[in-house]
C-alpha cells in the first residue's frame, strides 16, 4: 500500500537527518554555551540573575535585572506550603508513598496545570485583558466589557484574572502592588484597566482582581505574550509542592489524612454476580 | 502608587463535602479494623469473582462503563488495544522512555515521563478533538465532509480534522489497515464505519486514518465521554511504552545516537 507522499516532502526530511539547527543556543565543547547569543558561562551568569536567564530561555529577550527580580517576586507568591491546595496535596500524598522529591514536584506542578487555579489560567488571564484592552481602544468603556463579560458567563462574575477558590480578595496582589511601586514600574494601560474592571466587579459581586489578573495585566504592559508568560510560569507553584513532600515524607505511612473506609461515600451498584449476567 | 483598594481577604466559606463519594468502588472494611479493607466490589462486583471469570480488558471497561462489555465490544475494544499498545520506537512519546532508560533515570519515572510527552495535542491530546470531531459530523455522509473541507482555500491535509490528516507527509499506511481491519469486525459500529469510509476519501489527498482517530472512532461507538479519551489512549500506549524504555537499561549512554558538534550548528553566537 502506497502512502501517496510527494517526493519533496520525503527529500525534505532527508535534509533534516542527524543535524541539529538552533536558535536558542547550546554547548560547543572548547567554544562554551551559549544562550540566545549570550555566554552562559562568561556573560550570564557573572552579570545577571537566574530569572534573567529564566526569561531570555522563555522568550529570547534579556529583561532589565528590576524586571527579573519583580517576575520573580511572582514565584514567591507562589510558595504556600499548605497542603490542602489541590496541587501541594499532590506533593503531600507523594511524601506519604516516599516517591521522589523530584517526582512529588513535577507532579504537583503538573496538577497545577489546571483550568481553575495555577499557571493554567494565565494564558486565558492574557487574552482576557489583551483583549479587553483592544475593546476599550476601539471605544468600549471597562463597564461595558465587564458587563458583556459577566453577560457571557450567565450572571457570574467568573472572569479570568478576578475572584479566587477559597477567599474573597488576594492578599498576594497587595504584596505585588508594593513591589510594584518600591521597583518604581508606571502602571500600564493594561493594568489600568484591569484595575477599572476591578472597581466594577467590586461594586457589583465583591469581588477584586487575583494575582493571575495582575501579574497578567503587568506582563502584557511590559509586551509579553500569552505563552511566554506561561512558558516563564511553568512551574511556578513548585515551591509549595517541594515543601510539601517534605514534611511528608520522613513521617510514618498514612500520615496524612489518613482515611476509614467508611470516610468513601459508595453510591454504585448494589453488590451482585458476574455470573448472574 | 496608592493602592486602589482595601486588600481585605475574607473566607468564602464554600460548603465543601463531608464524604469523598464514588460510584466505582467499594470497600467493607475488616471487623477490628476500620482503616482495612477485608472484601472490595468494582461497580458491585467483588473483585474475586472479577478475578475469576473476566480478563483485564473486561475489568477496564466495568471501570470506565459501570457495566461489563458485550462479547462485540470486548473484541474491538482489545484488538484496538493490541494495534495501538505501541506507539513504535521513532515516536517521540517513546524516545522520551529510551531517553529515560538509557539515562538510568529512575525506572519508577518512565511512564509518567513517557505519557506526559504523549499528552500532547498532537497526541494523546488529539483523541478528545477527533471524538467531538465525530459528534459533530458523523450524521453528515462522509463525501459531504470532505467536499465541505475541500471548499477551504490552501487546505493543509495535514490535519484537516482531528485523528484525521498525514504522516510525515503522507497516508498513515499503518492506521489506515488498523482502521480497515477493525471496521471488519462484529463491533465495528456507525462512528467506525463512518470514520473508514471518510479515511478512503482522503486517499486521493494523501491523507487519512491516524492512529488518534481510530481511538476516537472506537470509544465513541462504546459510548465513552471524550474526557476520556486522551488518559485512555495514554494507557493503551503504555505497554510499548515501558517496554522500549526499559530495553535501553541495561545499555550504556553511547547505545543511543548523539549528535556530533559538527552537526548541531548554534546560531547568533557572540
Amino acid at each position: 500500500m502506497l502512502s501517496k507522499t510527494a517526493s519533496k516532502t520525503v527529500a525534505s526530511l532527508e535534509a533534516g537527518r542527524n543535524c541539529i539547527k538552533s536558535r536558542n543556543g547550546g554547548w560547543l565543547p572548547g567554544e562554551g554555551v551559549f544562550v540566545h547569543g549570550h555566554r552562559l558561562l562568561e556573560d550570564l551568569v557573572l552579570n545577571k540573575s537566574y530569572m534573567q536567564i529564566v526569561v531570555l530561555n522563555a522568550t529570547g529577550r534579556l529583561v532589565s535585572r528590576e524586571l527579573a527580580d519583580w517576575m520573580e517576586a511572582i514565584l514567591g507568591c507562589m510558595s504556600w506550603p499548605d497542603p490542602r491546595i489541590w496541587c501541594n496535596q499532590i506533593g503531600a500524598l507523594a511524601g506519604e508513598t516516599q516517591a521522589t522529591v523530584s517526582a512529588a514536584t513535577v507532579a504537583g506542578t503538573l496538577a497545577a496545570d489546571s483550568r481553575a487555579y495555577g499557571q493554567g489560567t494565565l494564558v486565558k488571564g492574557v487574552e482576557f485583558i489583551k483583549n479587553a484592552l483592544a475593546k476599550q481602544q476601539q471605544g468600549k468603556t471597562a463597564v461595558e466589557i465587564t458587563a458583556e463579560e459577566i453577560k457571557s458567563n450567565r450572571g457570574k462574575p467568573n472572569i479570568m484574572g478576578f475572584a479566587r477558590p477559597l477567599a474573597q480578595g488576594d492578599e498576594r496582589v497587595a504584596a505585588m502592588e508594593k513591589l510594584t511601586e518600591k521597583l518604581g514600574f508606571k502602571r500600564g494601560p493594561h493594568l489600568q484597566l484591569a484595575y477599572d474592571i476591578e472597581a466594577e466587579l467590586l461594586a457589583q459581586f465583591g469581588e477584586s482582581m487575583n494575582i493571575a489578573g495582575y501579574m497578567s495585566a503587568f506582563l502584557a504592559d511590559h509586551n509579553f505574550s500569552a505563552s511566554e508568560i506561561y512558558s516563564v510560569y511553568a512551574v511556578s507553584v513548585m515551591s509549595g509542592v517541594m515543601a510539601c513532600h517534605v514534611e511528608y515524607a520522613d513521617q510514618p505511612a498514612h500520615s496524612f489524612l489518613p482515611l476509614r473506609c467508611d470516610d468513601i461515600n459508595y453510591t454504585g451498584t448494589p453488590v451482585r454476580s458476574v455470573k448472574s449476567i | 502608587m496608592k493602592q486602589s483598594v482595601d486588600r481585605e481577604v475574607k473566607r468564602r466559606d464554600e460548603k465543601f463535602v463531608a464524604k469523598t463519594e464514588t460510584k466505582i468502588w467499594l470497600e467493607a472494611c475488616c471487623e477490628d479494623n476500620p482503616y482495612i479493607a477485608e472484601n472490595v466490589y468494582c461497580h458491585g462486583y467483588d473483585i474475586l469473582d472479577l478475578m475469576e471469570n473476566c480478563n483485564v480488558i473486561e475489568v477496564v471497561f466495568l471501570l470506565y462503563k459501570g457495566e461489563l462489555p458485550s462479547l462485540e465490544q470486548r473484541e474491538i475494544f482489545e484488538k484496538l488495544f493490541i494495534g495501538l499498545i505501541n506507539p513504535g520506537p521513532r515516536h517521540a512519546a517513546t524516545r522520551a522512555a529510551m531517553n529515560v532508560g538509557v539515562g538510568k533515570t529512575h525506572p519508577v519515572h518512565l511512564l509518567p515521563i513517557a505519557s506526559m510527552v504523549m499528552g500532547g495535542e498532537k497526541a494523546a491530546g488529539e483523541v478528545e478533538a477527533a471524538m467531538r470531531f465525530f459528534r459533530k459530523s458523523y450524521r453528515k455522509p462522509a463525501a459531504q465532509v470532505v467536499a465541505e473541507l475541500s471548499l477551504h482555500a490552501g487546505q493543509d491535509w495535514q490535519r484537516p480534522v482531528p485523528g484525521f490528516g498525514q504522516s510525515y507527509g503522507g497516508i498513515d499506511v499503518l492506521s489506515a489497515k488498523l482502521g480497515c481491519y477493525l471496521s471488519g469486525l462484529p463491533g465495528a459500529a456507525e462512528i467506525l464505519n463512518w470514520g473508514q469510509e471518510f479515511s478512503q476519501l482522503l486517499a486521493e489527498k494523501s491523507a487519512g486514518w491516524l492512529s488518534t482517530g481510530l481511538a476516537a472512532a472506537v470509544f465513541s461507538d462504546l459510548g465513552l465521554h471524550p474526557k476520556f479519551a486522551g488518559p485512555l489512549y495514554q494507557l493503551i500506549a503504555a505497554p510499548g511504552l515501558i517496554a522500549h524504555g526499559m530495553e535501553m537499561y541495561t545499555k550504556p549512554l553511547t547505545a543511543m545516537p548523539y549528535v556530533k558538534d559538527e552537526n548541531y550548528v548554534v546560531e547568533n553566537r557572540k
